[in-house]
């Protein structure tokens, strides 16, 4: 008798669990920040000093906090810090239209597998391929339209600003 | 006893079935639609549907974002210009769901760098270009694209093509030997970029001077200086003149002004007088009063 009514209980537990464990498990992960390492084994032709290993994963790692608090906001003016050129560009237009048709973009970003692939020889672009685990939530108002949990990989091309890395193109590819 | 036991029973099934509609509700949620897994930038795309009534089509990407109402069953046209940008779109229709990428059309573009802007004549690989390719959207090319980059000093052209490799190609080029300003294109397609570089002369080959006596003191005055290509080189370079005698040494650094560097050094009767540029030294002149 007991132990029926135990079963009864957990299965109702799981059940309400079910129905709420999505959306406790956004707001959880929310509030991380990304987390990103930068290989430079196969950068080139220029060799990437550590000192500008280490400014490139906190420029790219803030750059892409700046667009995720962007695209969740609808805030154009968070990307101009770490955005410059047609990244800005785009990505200032999508914060618009999502603003104009009432949609936001949740992304919770749960990790970088980053390589950096090119750095010019003097010294002023680097070119990284980023495979990003993302949860992205695409809401209308606060409808989810749209959730899933995606591995994106990412053709990201940084230029050295006055004290900074910024991005000038950020493109989800099919593959490396 | 009975009674709880049944309401135990109660309490399980119900939980049952809500599993099961939770359950149901993700497999329903998860078709697919009919959409090509990539799309040419600009090309626009249509998306069949089915069903009847109307539906609300989100679609979200680099640029765009998209909330419409369609009429189901009917073909879903996106335009040309909604998918300018390339990257990651997701589709939202009716409780289905896609993604596809937009990928970057034919060459149109290029952004080159070229450093530096100023370099020694006659040095091997000195002059570097890199050049990205874009379409005419500003997407980067990805897929691998010839890139020519041509050198062009005194009427002569080096050139060398290159294969871009994620959207990038370089090349390190050797200054010409003649001074002047080198126009350094790099093209791909029917898109081309000029930059100049300025090519000036290197250090200079050898540094000879003669010594003769003023009216205060000794007047060291070098030759014409010359890179080892001929190139003169630029006034405003620096030359040392360096006299050593029992008193100690005296240096002047003098500027090259119309091709050569002169210098008043204390009067002396038994000096060692020497001149150099940078790395290169020139002739010494062993001094003596009679002179």
């Amino acid at each position: 008798m007991k132990s029926a009514f135990r079963l009864g209980l957990t299965a109702a537990a799981l059940a309400v669990l079910a129905l709420v464990f999505p959306i406790q498990h956004r707001s959880v992960l929310a509030a991380s920040t990304a987390s990103i390492a930068i290989g430079i084994d196969h950068a080139g032709p220029r060799e990437i000093e550590e000192t500008t290993q280490k400014a490139l994963a906190r420029d790219y790692a803030t750059a892409w906090q700046a667009m995720t608090d962007a695209l969740d906001q609808n805030r154009a003016g968070l990307l101009s810090a770490n955005f410059i050129g047609t990244a800005n560009d785009k990505l200032t237009a999508t914060v618009q239209e999502q603003s104009k048709a009432g949609l936001h973009q949740h992304i919770t970003d749960q990790g970088h597998s980053v390589d950096a692939v090119f750095y010019s020889p003097e010294g002023s672009a680097i070119e990284l391929h980023d495979t990003a685990h993302l949860q992205i939530d695409v809401m209308d108002g606060s409808k989810v339209v749209h959730s899933e949990n995606a591995t994106v990989h990412y053709v990201a091309l940084l230029t050295a600003a006055e004290n900074s890395w910024k991005v000038r193109v950020l493109e989800a590819v099919p593959g490396f | 006893m009975k009674e709880i036991e049944g309401k135990v029973k109660f309490v399980g099934m119900m939980a049952i079935v809500l599993l099961l509609m939770c359950c149901f509700a993700i497999a329903t949620h998860a078709a697919e639609l009919n959409i090509p897994a990539t799309v040419t930038a600009g090309s626009g795309l249509t998306i069949p549907s089915s069903g009847s009534g109307n539906a609300t089509l989100y679609v979200v990407g680099p640029g765009t974002a998209i909330k419409r109402t369609v009429q189901l069953g009917q073909e879903i046209q996106l335009s040309a210009a909604e998918l300018q940008n390339a990257g990651r779109y997701v589709v939202s229709l009716d409780g289905n769901n896609a993604s596809f990428f937009v990928v970057a059309g034919p060459v149109q573009s290029i952004a080159f760098l070229a450093r530096p802007s100023r370099v020694p004549a006659d040095t091997p690989n000195v002059i570097t270009g890199t050049a990205f390719v874009f379409d005419k959207y500003q997407n980067l090319v990805l897929q691998p694209q010839p890139v020519t980059f041509e050198l062009t000093a005194d009427g002569q052209t080096v050139s060398r093509t290159e294969t871009t490799k994620n959207g990038v190609a370089f090349a390190k080029l050797d200054s010409s030997r003649k001074e002047g300003a080198a126009q350094f294109v790099a093209s791909s397609g029917s898109a081309s970029v000029r930059r100049v570089v300025q090519e000036v002369a290197s250090d200079p080959c050898s540094i000879r001077m003669t010594a003769v006596r003023d009216k205060n003191g000794i007047l060291a005055r070098t030759d014409p200086i010359h890179d080892c290509a001929g190139n003169p080189v630029p006034d405003g370079t620096i030359v040392t003149f360096t006299s050593t005698d029992a008193q100690g040494k005296s240096t002047v650094d003098a500027r090259i002004k119309q091709g050569i560097a002169q210098a008043e050094l204390p009067a002396s009767n038994d000096a060692t007088i020497s001149v150099a540029s940078g790395v290169v030294v020139g002739n010494e002149i062993q001094w003596r009063g009679a002179q």
